[in-house]
């Protein structure tokens, strides 16, 4: 996000409690857990209000992947990414040993070749652009930002491009999903993916040093890691899988779309099982729709019980249009690199997963061609 | 904008009931993953198996 837009807004203002909005956020979230619980799913119930809960920590915490990605690159600052670092190092204590123990319970996989590289880069390009990566924009759309409610939608068209596309990605090659515990077992894995977060903490602390800059994340940054990855924890047990946010986005434009009049029969995605599911049940049957649904309310009722809610103007055209470029590419980079900063970063290396390092040394480059890109729409490049 | 926010609110949560109740929505929330030869978050294939 848009730490800078939601700061702003809020310092503007005096605190006081918007009940028009908190009351919709308390009302919207109760509605769905009522019609999940109505049809026996207690689980789901936990990830709405799992969602809920990192809606409002992420609100609180001002946790902007985006932001710390930039603030890197630009001026060597690396508490951010640091205190991203910290999510995925408490997930992954739970993730690795789980998903290779226990039946019914699995990790963030996805096959290594030109779609996961091509689709990481893309993404680090679109969430320069749109102020906002996965979870960036659920929690801004919440916060009541306008210009992201603009940023969900053409990420959620760049999406359903993405999943035309991704077939003959895919065509292109690649190698099977390579997971640390498949070779040394749940606690060897648990040890290496723990070895390679601390690896790549040094390296980033290095980084910064050596540009005299901060390394140390901020206390906020800190609690805000540890109650998230609490979190990571707590949906991974309610929904089987770690926390993912973009396939919830494919199935609301697929959905959309086909209520257009589309026609999905001929597309490849759309007959792969678990897509084809996604498109025929519930909305309320899939876990990523179920934790976003969550975190954008719970991230509404954060902000409205605050501050008086959406008072901001519309931003420029120009930003609007970053917006909407960024949410293309950020929703077509999404759905062929296998995810977001979530699903594909946080959840691919907190589950072993050699893809999720992949993906964010392919999103780097990505990423400072998106903050060179920024000027040309009015926004800075910090 | 906090009009269009709300009638934003109220679109979603109509959408959304709506399409639940309209259709089947048997057994748990499921991820693609679940889905037998699933090797991705999306339910892609494995390049082993194509």
């Amino acid at each position: 996000m848009s730490t800078a837009t939601l700061s702003a807004s809020d310092s503007d203002a005096e605190p006081r409690i918007d009940y028009l909005f908190l009351g919709a956020a308390m009302v919207a979230t109760a509605i769905l857990v009522a019609l999940v619980l109505l049809d026996g799913q207690p689980a789901s119930a936990a990830l709405i209000l799992g969602g809920f809960a990192l809606g409002v920590a992420f609100l609180k915490a001002e946790f902007s992947y985006t932001a710390s990605w930039r603030r890197f690159l630009t001026r060597g600052e690396a508490g951010g990414l640091i205190g991203g670092l910290i999510v995925i190092a408490i997930c992954a204590l739970a993730v690795v040993p789980v998903a290779a123990l226990w039946p019914g319970f699995g990790g963030a996989v996805a096959p290594l070749g030109p779609s996961l590289v091509i689709g990481a880069f893309v993404f680090g390009i679109g969430m320069q652009l749109a102020n906002g990566c996965g979870s960036g924009t659920l929690y801004t759309v919440g916060g009541g930002s306008g210009r992201m409610l603009i940023t969900l939608a053409f990420f959620v068209i760049g999406s359903v491009f993405g999943s035309l596309s991704l077939p003959s990605l895919l065509a292109l090659g690649g190698v099977d999903p390579v997971l640390a515990s498949d070779y040394l077992g749940p606690w060897g894995g648990l040890v290496a993916t723990l070895a390679s977060i601390a690896l790549a903490a040094v390296i980033m602390a290095t980084v910064a040093k050596n540009r005299g800059a901060n390394f140390m994340p901020s206390r906020t940054y800190i609690i805000g890691g540890i109650v998230i990855g609490v979190l990571c924890i707590a949906v991974f047990f309610a929904g089987g899988h770690p926390w993912s946010v973009t396939f919830g986005y494919t199935v609301w434009g697929g959905k959309i779309f086909a209520a257009l009049g589309f026609d999905f029969s001929q597309a490849e995605f759309w007959q792969w099982p678990g897509p084809k599911r996604a498109l025929t049940g519930s909305v309320l049957s899939d876990t990523s729709s179920l934790t976003d649904f969550g975190m954008i309310f719970g991230a509404m009722a954060a902000a409205a019980a605050t501050n008086r809610y959406a008072a901001n103007a519309w931003p420029p055209f120009k930003s609007l249009l970053a917006a909407a470029i960024g949410g293309l590419l950020c929703g077509w980079g999404a759905r062929i690199g296998f995810g977001c900063n979530i699903g594909a970063f946080i959840g691919g290396v907190a589950s072993g997963s050699l893809h999720g390092w992949i993906w964010f040394l392919a999103a780097l480059p990505g990423c400072m061609i998106g903050i060179r890109l920024r000027p040309a729409f009015g926004l800075s490049r910090d | 904008m906090r009009k269009t926010y709300m009638a934003v609110v109220l679109l979603a949560l109509v959408a959304i009931v709506g399409n639940h109740l309209t259709s089947p929505s048997s057994g748990r929330a499921v991820s693609p993953e679940d889905f037998a030869g699933a090797c991705a978050p999306c339910g892609a294939p494995c390049p082993s198996k194509k």
